[in-house]
């Protein structure tokens, strides 16, 4: 850490890690009824639709709280100054903490805007923006009076800003069904495969000029390039969404011709990232080189195979809306966006303690990993296995939804299982990562 | 590459794809209000739309194939079910579902609010989204149906169901109205027997049932309706 007010990321790490278990619990009660018959008495009380609510939001919020915090680590050293108003960023922390605090209270009693993943009620919406205007402001001012202007921060800039306006969208109250699903796509798609994909290629050039000390120039040029791929595909993309919401046949040919060719710039990355390591000429723990390659990879597994798996409107046909939709959606956000954040967590916290050359005590933290990341996996592919059983029986041979469903039941118990693992690991990591030690000493 | 030309690939890769999706979008809006009937939309409807995010329905249900996995697509439903079964679904699943291992919460929505989901599902159940999903498909349902009374003699049991005019209520291929479900659907999941017991007690089998029992037909004459009505489930692929 070479400036002071780099620290007001540290209590953004930490709330997020404690949303992420909060998280996972909910994840296993909504998995649980999947399989279990729970009484009509619990269900009237607290039915999956709330807890599944709280399970999705609670993942966008510590993931939004973990990527602002990495700005507020990330942008002093880039600029080469303090952050402008260090003050405002502790404040907004507790403002968006307690919006999101509110929210699941309110899910609890039934207030909710009912669309999901974005269930925050209207009014509580306005309090995120104001949350993300102090976010924002603070970042630019701090970028302006600086007066240093480097690729890596225009980028993570511009995806913030994209990232923001995109929430805007997913405010008003649409009459039309298809309308409302349109734009409720331009949050969703637009984030995970538009601006936070800038996002994340921000903070990964960040860090691997950090990490491996290769050349800026280098790491700034390919940067361009995998935007430019991002954004190609990614926007023309989102019409793998559109394909049945009473849209024009052309989207059929756009989204899946775009949507096709979005896994190279995630293979890019992965490439990218791997040179980099090669090349590297810092030595560093392990472990960091753990997340980071681990993230590549799992990006591009998650996000880059199994997203092209059902891109295609041949294939869609048939999956959409169905638990391959979810073996997709977790593998992908765990890869790209859970990695992400918890490789910057350890890249971040031992330079933030000051630890010598942000070196760290592995021993733990590797467990943590691993259970972590083979839950989410042997979860993925149990939900997979779901999937392709609901696409065959239900969409492919006509069988009623829940007469489909009983065979299915099994395998959301596979995946109610490994969710033990993955609960089990993130408690690994957030214990080892809220109580990093400096590196024993050689020779000890 | 030089760094000139990273930056033209950016620029042209991102500024290409935003044309064309701008562009796209302002031609699909000009497409919404024919493919999704825009003129049936109504303020029942609006009002319909309302109830459904009020009880957050869509974090069970799919509609559109977009929401939570755990409970039956709703864009069909409509088609699938009719009126009087959504109804009741909605009004009292405690009872309804009683035997089933998945639940859905009674919360209490009120009789106009039931009505103005119906508005909402029925206006739906009419877009043109290619015929998605495919285990609602109108056409493979009704494709089913031709060749099946294509292929043989009127059977006793149609007789009956023409006679008894369950078709006011029920539809069957291109011909019946949407108040009780589409034979073709009851025929994926009930079985002759099962049928055979229902049309003498409706109430029996589902408890709050909008179906006028017919204990006035002998027990062979609802089983020959209870065959041609499982009869319909020879359902080949599109
Ligand atoms: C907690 C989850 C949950 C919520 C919330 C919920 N449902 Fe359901 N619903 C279910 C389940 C599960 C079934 C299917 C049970 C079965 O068939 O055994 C179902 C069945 C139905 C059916 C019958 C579908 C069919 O094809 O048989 C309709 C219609 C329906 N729900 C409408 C609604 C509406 C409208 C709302 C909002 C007011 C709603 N549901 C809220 C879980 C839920
Ligand atoms: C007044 C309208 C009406 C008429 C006439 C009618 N039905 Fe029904 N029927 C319904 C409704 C509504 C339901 C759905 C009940 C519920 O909510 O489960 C139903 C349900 C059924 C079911 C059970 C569906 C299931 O899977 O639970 C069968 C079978 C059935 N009807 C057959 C018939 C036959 C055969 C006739 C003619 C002999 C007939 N119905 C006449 C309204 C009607
Ligand atoms: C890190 C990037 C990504 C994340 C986090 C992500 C996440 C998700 C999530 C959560 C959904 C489900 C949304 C819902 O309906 O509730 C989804 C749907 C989908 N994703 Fe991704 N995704 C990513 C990248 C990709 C890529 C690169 C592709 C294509 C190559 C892709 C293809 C799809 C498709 C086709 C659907 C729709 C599934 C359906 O029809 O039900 N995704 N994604
Ligand atoms: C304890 C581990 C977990 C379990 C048991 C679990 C289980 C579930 C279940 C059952 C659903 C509901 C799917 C449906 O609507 O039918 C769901 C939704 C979701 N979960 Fe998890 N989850 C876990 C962890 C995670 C993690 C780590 C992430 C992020 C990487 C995540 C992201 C999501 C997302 C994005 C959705 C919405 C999916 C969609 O709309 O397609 N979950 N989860
Ligand atoms: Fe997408």
């Amino acid at each position: 850490m070479n400036f002071k007010t780099q620290r007001v990321a540290y209590p953004y790490f930490v709330v997020a890690l404690l949303l992420f278990a909060l998280q996972l619990v909910m994840g296993l009660y909504i998995a649980f009824n999947y399989f279990y018959t729970v009484p009509q008495e619990v269900v009237n009380v607290f039915p999956f639709s709330t807890a599944r609510a709280m399970h999705t939001n609670l993942l966008v919020l510590w993931l939004l709280l973990g990527f602002m915090g990495a700005t507020y680590y990330t942008v002093p050293e880039e600029t080469q100054s303090e952050l402008a108003w260090p003050r405002v960023a502790y404040a907004q922390l507790i403002l968006l903490t307690g919006t999101g605090v509110a929210a699941l209270v309110g899910f609890f009693f039934g207030w909710t805007q009912g669309r999901p993943l974005l269930e925050i009620p209207t009014t509580l919406d306005v309090l995120v923006v104001i949350g993300a205007l102090m976010f924002l402001a603070n970042v630019a001012v701090t970028i302006f009076r600086a007066r240093r202007f480097t690729a890596v921060q225009g980028t993570l800039l511009a995806g913030l800003v994209f990232l923001a306006a995109m929430y805007l969208f997913g405010m008003p109250f649409y009459e039309n069904l298809a309308i409302d699903w349109y734009y409720w796509w331009w949050v969703i798609h637009l984030w995970v495969e538009g601006a936070w994909e800038l996002v994340t290629a921000a903070l990964m050039a960040f860090m691997m000029i950090q990490l491996t000390g290769v050349e800026r120039k280098v790491v700034e040029k390919w940067l361009y390039v995998e935007l430019g791929l991002f954004l190609f595909t990614g926007l023309a993309g989102t019409g793998h969404h559109y394909y049945w919401i009473a849209a024009p046949r052309y989207w059929l040919w756009v989204g899946g011709i775009f949507s096709a060719l979005e896994p190279l710039p995630i293979a890019f990355m992965l490439i990218d990232t791997w040179r980099s390591m090669r090349h590297s000429s810092r030595p560093q723990p392990r472990l960091t080189w753990v997340y980071v390659i681990g993230m590549a990879v799992l990006h591009f597994v998650g996000a880059g195979l199994f997203g092209f798996a059902h891109t295609l409107p041949q294939i869609n046909y048939y999956t959409h809306g169905s638990q391959v939709t979810v073996s997709h959606g977790h593998l992908a956000f765990f890869g790209a966006y859970v990695l992400l954040n918890l490789s910057f967590f350890y890249f971040a916290i031992p330079r933030l303690k000051g630890f010598p050359e942000g070196r760290y005590d592995e021993r733990g933290g590797h467990w943590g990993f691993w259970l972590l990341s083979s839950g989410v996996v042997g979860m993925s592919l149990a939900m997979a296995v779901a999937g392709v059983l609901q696409t065959y029986l239900e969409r492919v041979q006509g069988q009623p939804y829940i007469v489909a469903q009983s065979p299915i039941r099994f395998w959301m118990m596979i995946v109610f299982l490994h969710g033990f693992l993955v609960l089990g690991g993130a408690l690994v990591v957030i214990k080892h990562l809220l109580t990093l030690r400096p590196a024993p000493a050689p020779g000890r | 590459m030089s760094q000139r030309a990273a930056k033209l690939i950016f620029w042209v890769g991102t500024l290409s794809s935003l044309a064309l999706f701008l562009g796209m979008t302002w031609d699909t809006h000009r497409s919404f209000a024919a493919l999704t009937h825009a003129d049936r939309l109504d303020a029942n409807v609006v009002a319909g739309k309302r109830a459904f995010e009020k009880y957050n329905c869509n974090d069970c249900h799919t509609i559109l194939g977009f929401g939570a996995y755990y409970a039956p697509d709703l864009t069909r439903a409509y088609k699938r079910l009719g009126e009087d079964a959504i109804r009741l679904r909605i009004a009292s699943p405690e009872k309804v579902l009683a035997g089933s291992y998945r639940k859905m919460p009674q919360q209490h929505v009120k009789p106009e609010e039931i009505d103005r989901l119906v508005d909402f599902l029925r206006w739906v159940s009419d877009i043109d989204n290619h015929d998605w999903p495919p285990q609602d498909s109108a056409t493979r349902w009704k494709a089913a149906t031709r060749r099946l009374i294509g292929g043989a003699a009127m059977s006793p049991g149609a007789a009956l169901v023409a006679q008894e005019n369950c078709l006011s209520c029920h539809a069957l291929g291109d011909a019946g109205e949407h108040r009780g479900p589409r034979f073709e659907y009851i025929a994926t999941r009930r079985d002759a027997a099962w049928i055979t017991r229902y049309l003498a007690d409706p109430e029996a089998m589902t408890p709050g049932a909008v179906m006028p029992a017919f204990g006035t037909l002998s027990e062979s004459q609802r089983r020959s309706v209870a065959e041609f009505i499982t009869s319909l489930a020879d359902r080949s692929t599109p």
